[in-house]
Formats: structure tokens, sequence, C-alpha cells
């Protein structure tokens, strides 16, 4: 029977240590989470942003039950700390994912940090922004008129090369 | 070297003996004189167990032997690493730096990126847009704690909202639209 656990064994834990203490950790992903609902689109730590991105997921799932429910309200009230936003969150946020099963966040990694520390940075946006967009989705060039004219040359080319 | 830095107990033992002995001297002259105490009836304290004095003699003997002794118990290298086996350990592979293979260039601006990161470039045009969005959509709500309960669309110059922004919030850049910002 384990009755200690070794010094530098994290075995199963889910959950990393942020900041002073457990109540501080939570202080912080609370600011990020209103700060994210706020803007829509926030740059952290890598390590806070995937922290606090699951949390934020859940809120929106909690907000999805609408505002007259007791314990969407209360999870509301707690996790955004400036008041306005919960209007925001019940009226813009919810349904705007309304047909989205899950995923209502982006995560993505962007260059460290410009300052001595160098640490690894990433933003966070909620999908569905204002925004200009972070990635240009790559429009698939195989079926253009110029490219299958050149594959039909290169094949060509080939079969000629090797009889 | 090391024995002198690494053993300041005999020092701290002779600079607390020779404290002690002004403070006998300098405060209590009479007891030099060995002569009765000017002083009345006096507290009864506690005092140090057992007084430095007697041991300052033996421990005066034990002074130099003692570092030398010291030095006898320390690490210390017994040959020169020669050049050869100084290269084996410097540049032995798990001391090179690892050559990366997950660097690319961006297709849009053909800037160097790592695969897996953002490039720099790119996201900086992003971000130099956003904060200029982000000043407008300040200036429209007014104050602090305004935040909007419908949604946004940016319009850049000559463009009119459509059926999709019926209800929306209009943000007026006044500026062309940029390639990289499709209008959805």
């Amino acid at each position: 029977m384990r009755l200690s656990v070794a010094a530098a064994i994290s075995h199963g834990r889910m959950y990393r240590q942020l900041g002073l203490g457990p109540r501080s950790r939570l202080d912080m992903l609370r600011n990020m989470v209103t700060a994210l609902v706020r803007h829509e689109r926030i740059e952290a730590p890598w390590a806070r942003a995937d922290e606090m991105r699951g949390y934020a997921e859940r809120l929106i799932e909690y907000a999805k039950l609408g505002d007259t429910n007791e314990r969407a309200m209360r999870m509301a009230n707690f996790w955004l700390t400036e008041k306005d936003l919960i209007h925001k969150l019940f009226k813009v946020l919810a349904p705007r994912f309304q047909p989205y099963p899950g995923s209502y966040t982006r995560l993505l990694q962007i260059p460290n940090r410009d300052s001595l520390d160098r640490a690894k940075m990433a933003v966070i946006e909620l999908k569905g922004n204002p925004y200009p967009p972070l990635i240009r989705p790559q429009r698939n060039t195989e079926k253009t008129l110029l490219n299958q004219l050149l594959k039909g040359y290169r094949e060509d080319m080939q079969r000629a090369a090797t009889p | 070297l090391v024995g002198l830095v690494l053993s300041p107990l005999p020092r701290l033992r002779g600079l607390l003996q020779r404290c002690w002995g002004q403070l006998e001297r300098g405060l209590l002259p009479g007891f030099s004189g060995s002569q009765s105490p000017p002083w009345g009836p006096a507290l009864a304290l506690q005092g140090p167990a057992f007084l430095p004095e007697p041991v300052r003699d033996s421990r005066e003997n034990n002074e130099g032997p003692s570092l030398l002794d010291s030095i006898m118990w320390m690490a210390a290298p017994k040959k020169r690493r020669t050049i050869e086996v100084n290269r084996c350990r410097r540049r032995n592979p798990n001391k090179l730096i690892k050559v990366k293979t997950n660097i690319d260039t961006c297709p849009e601006c053909g800037n160097l990126k790592q695969k897996h990161v953002l490039c720099g470039y790119c996201y900086a045009k992003v971000k130099a847009e956003t904060r200029l969005i982000r000043m407008e959509m300040g200036k429209k709500e007014g104050g602090p704690f305004n935040a909007p309960t419908v949604e946004t669309v940016v319009l850049y110059d000559g463009e009119k909202p459509t059926e999709k922004d019926e209800g929306k919030r209009i943000i007026e850049r006044a500026r062309k639209r940029p390639s990289w910002f499709v209008q959805n």
C-alpha cells in the first residue's frame, strides 16, 4: 500500500501547477477566460493558454444551456469577472456556437516571446471572430487547368524517356 | 586554496576568542586586576556552558595541521587531461547542437518558419490589423465595460453590409481590404 508519493513523479495528473498556488491558478485562469470572452483572441504563454482552453469550452457549453438555467448563470458569474460579458456570453457566443458539438477555440503556437525568457507563446481565439484569419486555408491547386496540362506533359515526357 | 576557503570554523573560533578577550579586558577592568568587582549584586545570567579560553592553546597548535589535513581529503585530478581525451568529451554528439529539420518557408511571404509554428511576419501583420480594428471598436463603444450584445463585422472602403450582416455591429476601417482578409 503506497502511503507516500515519490517527489518527482506526476503520473496521471491532469492539471498543471501555475502561479503561486491552487487559488492563484484559478484566479489567473479566470482572468484569462474573461479576457478571451472580451477580446476573442489573446496571446499568452502556451501552457496557460492550453490550461485555459478546457475551462473556456466548458463555460460555453454551460452557456448553451440558456441563461434561465441557474447553474449556467452561477458558472458564468464566477468565471467572468466583468459582468457585462455575461450578457455577451449568453446573447452572442451561445447562439454562435449552437450548431457545433465542441471545439469552439483554436490554439496556435507563435514564435517565442522577444524578452529574456524566450517563453513558448500561443494565440488562442474563439472561432467565428470578426478579425482577420490567422491561417489562410490552402486551396487545392491540383485540378486547375494549367496544372492538369503540365501533369499530362510531364507524363508524356516520362513515357517517351522510358519506352 | 580550497582548504582555506572550506574550513572557516577555526577562523571563526579565533575571531570569537579575540572578541571575548577584548570584552573581558574592556568591560571588566576590575576582573583583570583580580580584585573584587566594583559593582553591587548582579543578576545571574545564562552564560556559555564552557568558556573557549582553556581550549585556546590546544586550538592554536592544531591551527596549522587542520588546514593540511583538510587538503588531504579533497578531490583533485591526478593527471592532466590530454587534448585527445578533451576532444572526445567536447565533441561527443550529445554535447553538439542538434540540427533542426523542421524549418520551412512560409508560402505567403517566403520568410522562414518552423513547421508547427505560425509565420512571424504574417502573424505580425495580422496582429497590427487586429489592433487597429480594436481601436475602432473602442471608439464605437465609448468607455470600458461596454461589450456589445450583438455580433461584429468589419467592413473596408466601399463595402456595403450584406443580408448576412443584418443585426450586426458594423466596424468601418478606412482602407482598402487587404488580400489576406477574405470577406465571408
